[in-house]
């Protein structure tokens, strides 16, 4: 009933840029099809969520006591690593309902757990294999490159601390001079 | 070189605008800078933003955008969008209505047809909302034409609220219980005061004499009230509480009295000048006279959406040294509330925005409604005698508490609130986290006579708000309650908060923030991961055989592998006399699964899932051995209950346990003579098992009262609903037993306790938490029976047949139509939903 024709200001309910992004470009990718697809036709019931940032510390439990305050959780699914199958910093939470989800996005989404502001993004559902990360060690890609150090996600970027490379490269910079 | 020159001049190549040189980007950016906000797109951000600036004076904008609109009239564009952000303003940010209204009415001055399509678009979505049922936005948009009064012709926005209150009248008079009467009398007191800091003069007496009919209706106590008060009645404690409308029917005859002074409304229109020479002419708010717009008001109307129940005046900050809100013999209690309490319910879909205009609260009021903002509480002591002294922040988190507060339950899941409280300190950390401080310390004062459900809801939040600001608390200042025994309220409350900020966090980190005095309530068994394993210990019954069933679930082993330790635990039971086997076995399985399962939830559950059969099948054979589930999966969690809880949550689901086994369980077998009524997480354990219930049913009854549901359907969804009904007053019945035996002293275990006098310090407050369970237990059977009996009213009755086949065309449509009544709801056995 209040849902207004211009809402006056921004919803926290809508799916990410991320996600919108994402998906345009794999619309125009496929040049045989022709059919526009709203990117977020697959969301309109989804009542799963992404949940990103978290510490590779941060616990089920933890995970669960935050995320019931929405509604009931269907399903948990933690983020592993893909070679070490530890947790890598994010998951998939499920719940029963779409509004359930929506009200998370609203309400949870950008709060801090375990002391970390958390991100949170529809998704149209878990699938096997969703689970791993996509990075080239293991984990998720953004903890690949990264140059500060985060002490809940591994330190430094994989990419830099696994082979001390970045040390490597840096000295080697300085000859070069 | 000659290539790089070229691309400065050349026309843009598609690709390779991607790869240019940075030189070419700043040549860009100069170009761009040149751009223009067009006229609709500046009328837009000026009409959002109208009051927000406490550096700009609003009577400018106002005039300014009042100018712009009616000089591009003949701009579609710029008009509709004007119309349509005016009407959004109204139902989305209603602190702004005073404004927005005062543009509207520049606007009449200047360009009356644009104020003819305004009215008419106001009205059409007006007569929608009242047709709805929708209270809450058809307040706002009267609110609205309430600040135009003056522009319409005759008695304007009052033969509406005449018209309302015979609606009321009707309702109160067919049931003393109606709550939709009450809701259109709040309307209606809401309304006056903004109609009476309009420019429109001569309407005192009809204001007057509607207030001098809702009297009646708005002071006699409802009900209800009872039922939605925050603090004990038998206790009366620290605030008097007053339903909404009875306040404000006595706040707005004193304004009366006092010839309508409403000293905190915003009266923007008074200080608006538009000709330049004033003198010459008649006022420029006596412009163009409009009809009302027409509206039909249903009889008898329409119950919205939202459930209605009686509000109550709730402040945190009552009986301060000084006044940091107003007090409730000033109406600006009622009117600032009232207003903030919709912003924040409204604006639930971003709380960031919610609470933005909340800490802005001071530039929506009259200059010097309040101090500036962020004024220390001690400074309050240097303003003078006849300035106010309310604090912007203590009067915004107040609203929000109140809906954090609110019986029988707000309008936003409970963590929305906790949200706005969250972003608030975020904006202004330093001007906010005092406010909460005295807040906290109100509520922490007030435990004893608070209800028990808004004491859980106090615990959950300060436990959730810490998590996110560091754990930072002053614990220091509660150090001499840690004397008091286990069972006292305070003492329940800091076991509370400090189990649920670890169950976000972990022990070690909140043992950090605690002073040398709390470090005993840390014991050893929070920090452990993994909790010891009882069978390992070779003095423990049957513990070759608890080990032997631990190895084989590890293993993941069949059920036929792990069936004869389960027998021989139980022929070595039968042969010492226990008079339950199954009670050990069961202990045996079940603390095997919580030990294998230890390393998180999806683990026990997964161990749950491989012997789902076996335990399914206790229950049905012993009563008993079901409740020992329950014992061995709190006994394993004891350190960390909240684990605890949510396995059993889950064992819930899978109908592993029933709900009467877990209320048996907390209120029979584990009374501990009422202390365990003290932990809040028994609490929070029986409320969510009795939540699963009490939601199953409404599930049910939704499935029962939807459109075009015919026999035979109807006749099973009946059936359902009638016996899981009885199921629901069966569990209350066992829980206000126990529970009466509690308050009233005559449980047996609590009668044999030390002398048996029932003297003891301990003996009343355990009496105490027992008439504080029994209330909250009371209030929730209440709710759902009432939430039955009114969905129920307009069920289709059992025994309607469906009309005859319609035409084979027609039958399609019929087939995927909602109400076929292909529900999952009369399989009562299966479970709800199986995670």
């Amino acid at each position: 009933m209040t849902a207004t024709l211009f809402p006056t200001v921004d919803r926290l309910d809508r799916p990410s840029a991320y996600y919108v992004g994402k998906n345009k470009r794999r619309k125009y990718s496929q040049d045989d099809t022709n059919i526009v697809e709203d990117p977020n036709d697959n969301l309109r019931n989804a009542t799963t969520l992404y949940v990103g940032n978290l510490s590779f510390y941060t616990t089920e439990e933890q995970i669960h006591e935050l995320f019931a305050k929405c509604g009931e959780i269907k399903r948990l699914v933690m983020g592993l690593d893909r070679f070490n199958k530890t947790p890598c910093g994010f998951c998939f939470v499920e719940y029963y309902t779409h509004q359930d989800a929506l009200d998370c996005l609203k309400y949870v989404g950008g709060t801090k757990l375990d002391e970390r502001i958390i991100r949170t993004d529809l998704d149209p559902g878990f699938e096997e294999g969703r689970q791993y990360g996509r990075g080239k060690s293991g984990g998720q890609v953004r903890d690949e490159y990264r140059e500060e150090y985060d002490p809940g996600r591994g330190g430094y970027g994989r990419a830099y601390a696994e082979s001390d490379q970045r040390q490597k490269e840096e000295e080697e910079y300085g000859k070069g001079r | 070189m000659a290539d790089h020159e070229r691309r400065h001049h050349g026309p843009p190549r598609g690709g390779q605008r991607k790869r240019r040189y940075r030189e070419d980007d700043d040549y860009d950016r100069r170009q761009r800078r040149r751009y223009e906000e067009p006229l609709v797109v500046k009328i837009r951000r000026q009409l959002l933003t109208i009051a927000e600036s406490a550096a700009r004076r609003v009577e400018d904008d106002v005039v300014i955008i009042a100018k712009s609109v009616a000089e591009n009239y003949e701009d579609e564009e710029v008009k509709h969008t004007f119309i349509d952000i005016v009407l959004s303003l109204v139902l989305e940010q209603p602190l702004k209505i005073p404004f927005v209204a005062a543009t509207v009415l520049v606007t009449n001055s200047l360009k009356p047809e644009l104020v003819s399509e305004v009215l008419k678009t106001t009205g059409e979505s007006l007569q929608n909302h009242i047709n709805a049922g929708a209270w809450r936005e058809a307040k706002l948009i009267l609110r609205f034409l309430g600040c135009l009064q003056c522009i319409f012709e005759g008695g304007g926005v009052f033969p509406v609220l005449e018209e309302l209150f015979g609606r009321a009248v009707d309702l109160q008079t067919a049931s003393s219980e109606d709550l939709i009467g009450l809701e259109l009398v709040k309307i209606i007191l809401f309304i006056i005061p903004y109609i009476m800091a309009s420019p429109a003069v001569g309407f005192e007496t009809q204001a007057a004499s509607l207030l001098e009919k809702t009297d009646i209706i708005a002071s006699t106590p409802h009900t209800l009230v009872d039922l939605v008060t925050p603090f004990g009645t038998e206790n009366s404690g620290p605030t008097a509480v007053q339903s909404v409308i009875s306040l404000m029917q006595s706040q707005l005859q004193q304004e009366a009295n006092n010839g309508w002074e409403l000293i905190c409304l915003p009266r923007t229109w008074k200080d608006i000048q538009i000709s330049e020479k004033p003198e010459e002419q008649k006022p420029w708010t006596e412009g163009t006279k409009h009809p009302f717009p027409e509206l039909t008001v249903p009889s008898p109307v329409q119950k919205g959406s939202r459930a209605i129940f009686p509000e109550i005046y709730l402040s945190v900050y009552a009986n301060q040294e000084f006044e940091t809100v107003p007090p409730t013999s000033n109406i600006a209690s009622s009117l600032l509330r009232d207003v903030l309490v919709d912003t924040i319910n409204i604006l639930d879909f971003n709380r960031i925005a919610a609470a933005k205009y909340l800490i802005d609260v001071d530039c929506y009021f009259a200059p010097h409604t309040f101090v500036k903002r962020a004024t220390p509480f001690d400074k309050l002591r240097d303003i003078p005698g006849d300035h106010a002294t309310w604090k912007p922040e203590d009067v915004a988190v107040d609203a929000v508490f109140s809906q954090l507060f609110q019986l029988p339950s707000p309008g936003h899941k409970l963590v929305y609130y906790h949200s706005v409280l969250t972003e608030c300190c975020k904006i202004g950390p330093a001007a906010i986290a005092p406010s909460l401080g005295r807040a906290i310390r109100f509520l922490y004062r007030s435990l004893e006579t608070i209800d028990l459900d808004l004491s859980q809801r106090f615990l959950d939040w300060f436990a959730h708000h810490l998590s996110n600001f560091g754990f930072t608390w002053k614990w220091s200042e509660w150090i001499e309650d840690l004397d008091s025994p286990a069972v006292h309220p305070r003492m329940a409350f800091i076991n509370g908060a400090l189990d649920k900020e670890i169950r976000l966090s972990f022990a070690q980190r909140i043992r950090g923030t605690l002073p040398d005095q709390y470090q005993d309530l840390i014991t050893e068994e929070k920090e452990k991961d993994t909790p010891d394993f009882k069978y390992s210990l070779d003095t423990t019954p049957y513990a070759n055989e608890g080990k032997e069933i631990m190895q084989l679930i590890r293993k993941k082993a069949t059920d036929d592998e792990i069936e004869p330790f389960i027998t021989a635990i139980e022929e070595q039971a039968k042969s010492l006399g226990v008079e339950d086997p199954m009670i050990p076995s069961t202990d045996a399985l079940v603390t095997a699964i919580c030990f294998v399962g230890s390393k998180s939830l999806s683990h026990v559950l997964s161990c749950i899932e491989r012997n789902k059969e076996r335990l399914l099948s206790i229950g049905p054979k012993s009563p008993i051995a079901r409740r020992q589930i329950v014992t061995s999966v709190m006994e394993y969690w004891a350190g960390q209950p909240g684990i605890g809880i949510n396995i059993i949550d889950k064992l819930l689901n899978y109908t592993i346990l029933t709900p009467l086994s877990v209320v048996e369980w907390v209120l029979i077998d584990k009374l501990e003579a009422g202390a365990t009524l003290s932990k809040a997480h028994v609490y929070e354990m029986i409320s969510g098992t009795v939540g699963k219930v009490t939601n199953r049913l409404r599930q049910i009854v939704g499935a029962r009262t939807q459109a075009g549901l015919y026999e035979p359907q109807l006749s099973v969804l009946d059936e359902t609903l009638n016996r899981e009904r009885g199921d629901m007053q069966a569990l209350f019945k066992v829980i206000e037993d126990s529970l009466v035996s509690v308050a009233a002293g005559s449980h047996d275990e609590l009668m044999e306790r030390g002398d048996g006098s029932g003297n003891l310090p301990e003996d009343e407050i355990l009496r105490q938490w027992g008439h504080r369970w029994l209330r909250v237990f009371r209030r929730k059977l209440g709710v759902e029976e009432s939430f039955i009996v009114e969905a129920m009213a307009s069920a289709t009755p059992v025994g309607t047949e469906a009309p005859p086949p319609p035409s084979p065309r027609e039958e399609h449509s019929m087939a995927n139509a909602p109400g076929d009544g292909d529900i999952d709801v009369a399989d009562a056995d299966g479970p709800i939903e199986i995670s």
